[in-house]
């Protein structure tokens, strides 16, 4: 059995190197989770500041902690927070790709018309990048990190009711923002008047 | 519960393009930077490229291919490139110069199988190593299956054959001159 990074970083407060093996272990999830909310090109350098700041700031890692991961998913949250063009340009990328992919993927698509349904990405996409940036951190940590609220709490460093609520108000916000607007279910011999077209 | 999250989930970038995993390149890359700036030293990092050319091995359970190819083969796992989904491990393993991926077998994971499930070796893996008697001694007594035992062949080699945890058939090598030379110079036995 592997020692627990709490372990790892109090090693590393005496012999610095030690600090590597957090690295070792979570260096490529923090990457893809950069990957995934700035330009894939920026997300190199990130990666190498959130490990930075991970180390000068060690002493702060509570000991007993297992796992350094939602203390390093905070870091990398912050620093993605200072980039919001490149995660503006990403959130747009990420519609396009989902516009062209999403048709095939999800049988809901299926049922109504390419283009409608390549719409329908889009807009969540730009609902996404529409939200306060607290609630879309929370629902991005959810849906993409898959991560639990005990973590997303540790990570913020907020309490986990909090994380709850903005959860649920980021999730309103993001139903308002993309129903209504686009066609949900589509029969044939009926018309497609649900919320309307654009 | 939160199905309503269902779209957002699957307009993940990397789920729109499965099992596409970063350079792990970039891994090493950026933990040598990690390391030198932790350090404070200014030596040049000494980092392999990937070789132009390297298998993906696929394993039921790749997680006890991996401690068994590094345990009993002696490859040596690029652990800060290591990638860890739910639905299954990424590692690159290296021994020598060269480089082998493995990875989970399923329909998902570019439809490849292991040797468990097709009932047979599909591929083999060549490999050449330092002091291949005691790399032999090394397999033997961590469980190797072996096939084929060490020999010398005509064409130049010593070597012999073994399975690793789930059938992948690995062929292990070194040039007789080597061996030859390696005597020579006294060394004796070098280190596995």
């Amino acid at each position: 059995m592997e020692v627990s990074d709490g372990a790892v970083i109090a090693e590393s407060l005496e012999a610095p190197a030690a600090f590597g093996v957090i690295f070792d272990r979570h260096g490529s999830t923090l990457l893809r989770f950069l990957a995934r909310r700035v330009d894939p090109s920026e997300a190199e350098d990130l990666l190498g500041d959130v490990f930075r700041i991970a180390f000068e700031r060690r002493s702060t890692f509570e000991l007993d902690r297992d796992s350094a991961r939602p203390w390093l998913y905070g870091i990398a949250a912050n620093v993605v927070a200072k980039h919001h063009r490149s995660e503006a340009r990403r959130l747009r990328a990420v519609a396009r790709v989902a516009a062209d992919r999403g048709v095939e993927d999800d049988p809901a698509d299926r049922a109504v018309a390419a283009a409608d349904a390549g719409a329908r990405w889009t807009r969540v996409m730009d609902a996404l990048g529409t939200l306060p940036a607290a609630e879309r951190q929370i629902l991005q940590l959810v849906a993409w990190e898959e991560l639990r609220y005990d973590e997303i709490a540790l990570a913020l460093g907020i309490p986990v009711g909090t994380v709850r609520s903005r959860l649920s108000r980021g999730r309103a916000r993001l139903a308002a923002l993309t129903e209504d607007r686009h066609v949900t279910t589509y029969e044939p011999g009926t018309a497609c008047t649900a919320g309307g077209e654009r | 519960m939160t199905e309503d999250l269902e779209p957002l989930r699957r307009s993940r970038p990397d789920r729109l393009l499965p099992d596409d995993p970063p350079d792990p390149e970039i891994l090493v890359r950026e933990k040598a930077r990690l390391m030198m700036a932790i350090t404070g030293t200014s030596e040049e990092v000494v980092h392999r490229r990937t070789p132009a050319i390297y298998p993906r091995l696929a394993y039921t359970d790749e997680v006890a291919a991996l401690d068994f190819l590094t345990r009993a083969f002696g490859l040596v796992e690029r652990r800060e490139s290591r990638m860890e989904h739910p639905d299954g491990m990424l590692a690159w393993l290296e021994i020598g110069d060269g480089v082998v991926m493995i990875g989970r077998a399923g329909e998902e994971h570019h439809g490849l199988v292991s040797p468990l499930e097709a009932g047979a070796p599909t591929a083999m893996v060549n490999v050449y190593v330092h002091d291949i008697d005691a790399h032999y001694r090394r397999a033997e007594s961590a469980g190797a299956q072996i096939i084929t035992p060490l020999e010398d062949m005509f064409w130049g080699d010593r070597r012999y054959e073994a399975l690793d945890s789930e059938g992948h058939r690995w062929h292990f090598a070194e040039r007789l001159s080597e061996i030859q030379a390696r005597r020579a110079a006294g060394q004796g036995r070098a280190q596995p």
